[in-house]
């Protein structure tokens, strides 16, 4: 009974959180917001007894994925487009209208569903007596999933080694570093002299 | 007594047809982001709940690849927007409307 009410009032705040982030004009105010949400799902996963990715979604995605946003967002010069339109203008009506039906087609299509459990053993008692969540879940992860985490890994990588690629200022064939001053234009034959 | 299935789904739907909503709405590349985040968090729900309702772990791992897709998607995308604001001094994606290929 506790869980449910707690439940109730983390899905809540989380709701509350998404809205903010998507209606905020400020991108910081958003970014915050989003913390939040990912807070609240946080202890939702806490809730479900799912407790390692309760501190991974702490850790990993509201610290760091979240800081990379962050840094990014400070890199950049911002602030002059909270004063610009924040919305498209001929679609906006449309996407609201079109994003109530969907989640009427989701809530229609759930209220009539009922599920049936598939019990393949892994009650919370059996869990915790095979050594808690957290070990059941890496023995379960590098005994069944082992490929998909090496792919999972290689996939990191490669988005490492893209985001580098893409951020890196091309040298020009004099070793210099080539600086672009805000709303230069490309100096014509530019791209042709990179070594 | 555990927490009915149903109440995830809720959730989920809710959280995702947030974050589709400002996907659509929205002209900030970084709101666009952010929306891409609460999709996959809203996915990242529905398999809580589901591996918790079936008493099956393999829905919790998924978590951890999907956070990792995440992680790769937020890398690869703020890359594009420095590209982007390095080359045109604005986010708003109408305007991104000119290929030069």
């Amino acid at each position: 009974m506790t869980a449910k009410v707690l439940f109730v009032i983390f899905a809540f705040l989380a709701v509350v959180g998404a809205l903010g982030t998507v209606t905020r004009r400020n991108i910081v105010h958003g970014l915050l917001l989003l913390v939040f949400t990912f807070l609240n799902i946080a202890v939702i996963f806490f809730l479900t007894e799912a407790y390692f990715l309760a501190v991974v979604q702490v850790l990993v995605y509201a610290g760091a994925i979240m800081v990379l946003f962050v840094f990014v967002i400070t890199l950049l010069d911002l602030r002059s487009f909270e004063k610009e339109p924040q919305t498209h203008r001929r679609q906006r009506w449309v996407a609201v209208v079109l994003s109530a039906l969907v989640l009427a087609e989701f809530v229609a299509v759930l209220a009539g569903l009922t599920f049936t459990s598939a019990r393949a053993g892994f009650t919370p008692e059996a869990i915790s007596a095979a050594g808690g969540n957290s070990r059941v879940f890496g023995e379960v992860l590098f005994n069944h999933l082992l490929l998909p985490f090496e792919v999972a890994s290689v996939v990191l990588l490669v988005a490492m080694v893209g985001a580098i690629v893409l951020v890196k200022r091309e040298k020009t064939a004099g070793g210099m570093t080539r600086h672009w001053e805000l709303g230069e234009e490309l100096p014509s034959g530019v791209l042709e002299e990179e070594v | 007594m555990p927490i009915p299935v149903d109440w995830y789904l809720y959730l989920s739907a809710i959280l995702f047809v947030i974050g589709a909503a400002g996907m659509l709405v929205r002209r900030n590349l970084f709101i666009i982001l952010f929306s891409l985040e609460l999709l996959l968090n809203a996915v990242n729900v529905n398999l809580v709940g589901f591996a918790r309702f079936h008493e099956d772990m393999v829905g919790q791992n998924f978590v951890i690849f999907v956070m990792a897709i995440a992680a790769a998607e937020a890398a690869v995308g703020l890359a594009i927007a420095t590209v982007l604001y390095r080359n045109r001094q604005t986010l708003m994606v109408d305007l991104f409307d000119t290929m030069k290929g």
